[in-house]
């Protein structure tokens, strides 16, 4: 059997197909680790957030509005929460596994470039985070939807009881209804997600070049706090500043900006909590920087592990 | 197994190793050491070749090196012409690690079909794939039961069967029947006989010499990242002033005669060294056992 190098197949530099073959067989992976029970600690976890019923000072009547703030926080926070951790440790854990196992050994020898590898593995690890979060989105709707419902039944009646003329009546609801169920709670759940897109392309700029799991899962952490308090030290300068305190914080948070995602930017949950609505302009906004980071990481990724000897 | 072959210009070699050296650095001193020291491998197309040292000559060096792995230091590696740094190398290289882990959660079937979809083989070809593949290495009867609990022999099998999955026209083996029972072991050896003939060439690391000494047609010997001998078996181990005659029913009669006659031309400095009743292998007693076994099951 005689083969000519003119005769080989030509390997594209980036194939979607393979790509994806790559991410499906991370995602199956994944899922089959059983990562989708947390979703029974989510529902549990509102569920119980649901049960809670504030009284106001005056006591007697309820407070209706931290009712459904408070499945909206608790949702938020479970939600950052998990996907913050699948993003840090399927990302962290997946490639140095695949290092010792030596399982990248028989991947590699196949005709895959290694840009391929590490774009499936990102994307089957992002793909089981979107999928989580669209099963904890529903289910945070499901239950916003129902407290809501309660509560404008009750507060209807009691209000009716009162003798409320009926345009007051609306117009007392009309302040519950900005803590209903609405598109700003998909567009903060939408938000979450750009979040675990950015921490998972650091952990997987680490795990290219880290010699161990935990120097990844430290390092990762350790870039995930910079870039949640990053923004509030930048704050904290600029007042000092303006009190007329001369200090180095400024000009050390604004470099570390160069480096370092800012998180505390791309979190617009707490206005969707506080009844906001989300200005499209700012979801745009969010969604480019993320994707920036996104792409930024991946170059860096890439450009340590083309060259990496196993 | 089919290996489709229309090309204009061939290659000369099917592995072509020029003064490969390939050092190592340690991370924070600067001392170095040269893992493999200019070895130099050529390999025809159709021809088994097997490398043989101890632990770390340099055998999975040079292998990694082939599979693009590791870059060289100096000197070149390449497979049909191509150099093996480059992807497109590895489509024609079919490769078993020593000791394969793959992903646990699979079963052979799913990992044979995401090595194939990797090769860029889908559908029915890629199924059709996958079942003769399963056959040939007889894990047909698990093909749906996740790696998890695979025995250290059936996950080699699995190895290999991946290995073959594109078709390639260069087969590497490293250790290829490490873990496996000798039935196994047999079976893998006849299966390189049977790929021989059919045209692949085989690049294969072994400790076990014999099995080396049994498909290969040259062997390399390296030692402490050099190539100290290379040649065919025969220019290797052929004693050439003396000659092997196994008889078969001879009684003593005619081997004392033998004898004699050897000894009537002991001028020219003819003897018998050693004459004795051959004796059977263990590994041959071994697969008759248990041949007979499933036979009388049977």
């Amino acid at each position: 059997m005689s083969v000519s190098p003119e005769s080989f197949k030509k390997t594209s530099f980036i194939s979607l197909a393979r790509i994806g073959v790559i991410a499906s067989h991370t995602f199956t992976q994944l899922v089959r680790m059983k990562v989708f029970y947390f979703l029974i600690a989510f529902v549990i976890l509102l569920w119980g957030a649901k049960q809670v019923i504030f009284q106001n000072e005056t006591g007697g009547d309820t407070s209706p509005e931290q009712e459904l703030r408070l499945i909206k926080s608790t949702g938020f926070a479970a939600m950052n929460m998990f996907s913050m951790l699948l993003a840090l440790s399927a990302t962290a854990l997946l490639i140095p596994k695949d290092i010792e196992d030596r399982t990248l050994y028989t991947i590699l020898c196949k005709p895959v470039p290694r840009l391929d590898y590490l774009l499936g593995k990102l994307l089957g690890v992002l793909a089981l985070i979107f999928v989580s979060l669209v099963a904890m989105d529903l289910v945070l709707c499901f239950f916003l939807d129902q407290k809501y419902s309660e509560i404008i039944d009750i507060q209807t009646l009691t209000y009716t009881r009162q003798g409320m003329p009926q345009d007051m009546i609306e117009a007392k609801l009309a302040n519950i209804n900005a803590h209903g169920v609405s598109i700003n709670i998909h567009l903060a759940s939408f938000a979450i997600f750009l979040k675990a897109i950015v921490i998972a392309s650091i952990a997987l700029l680490i795990s290219t070049f880290s010699t161990s799991t935990l120097f990844t899962l430290i390092l990762t952490l350790i870039i995930i706090v910079i870039g949640l308090i990053q923004s509030d030290a930048r704050e904290y300068a600029d007042t000092m500043a303006k009190f007329g305190v001369e200090n180095q914080l400024s000009k050390i948070s604004l470099m570390v900006a160069v480096f370092f995602p800012d998180l505390q930017f791309l979190s617009i949950e707490d206005g969707v909590i506080d009844g906001h609505a989300v200005p499209l302009s700012i979801m745009g906004r969010i969604t480019i920087l993320s994707l920036f980071y996104l792409a930024i990481y991946v170059i860096l990724s890439w450009f340590t592990f083309r060259k990496k000897e196993f | 197994m089919n290996h489709s072959s229309n090309h204009a210009l061939d290659a000369p070699f099917a592995i072509e190793i020029k003064d490969l050296v390939k050092t190592y650095r340690s991370s924070f001193k600067k001392e170095t050491f040269k893992a493999v020291d200019k070895v130099s491998i050529n390999i025809k197309a159709g021809e088994v070749y097997g490398l043989i040292g101890p632990n770390g000559s340099g055998k999975s060096t040079t292998m990694k090196a082939l599979l693009g792995l590791i870059s060289p230091t100096s000197g070149l590696c390449k497979v049909f012409g191509c150099d093996s740094t480059k992807v497109d190398a590895r489509s024609e290289i079919g490769f078993l690690p020593e000791n394969p882990y793959f992903y646990k959660h699979q079963t052979s079937s799913e990992t044979l079909k995401f090595y194939g979809n990797l090769c860029g083989m889908r559908g029915k070809y890629l199924n059709n794939k996958v079942n003769e593949l399963l056959e040939l290495t007889s894990l047909t009867h698990a093909r749906n039961r996740r790696l998890g609990g695979y025995s250290k022999g059936m996950l080699q099998r699995v190895g290999l069967a991946q290995a073959l999955i594109q078709n390639p026209k260069l087969l590497i083996l490293d250790e290829p029947t490490a873990g496996v029972d000798p039935i196994g072991s047999r079976e893998i050896r006849d299966l390189i006989f049977r790929l021989k003939e059919e045209g692949v060439t085989i690049f294969l690391c072994s400790h076990l010499l014999e099995q080396v000494q049994e498909v290969c047609d040259r062997v390399g010997i390296i030692f402490e990242g050099q190539m100290v001998n290379e040649g065919t078996l025969d220019e290797l181990t052929a004693i050439e002033n003396q000659h092997e005659v196994i008889l078969e029913n001879a009684d003593e009669g005619l081997l004392e005669s033998i004898s004699e006659l050897v000894r009537q031309h002991s001028s020219s400095g003819a003897k018998i060294v050693s004459s004795q009743t051959p004796r059977s292998s263990l590994e041959k007693l071994f697969i008759d056992t248990a041949n007979n076994r499933k036979n009388k099951k049977s």
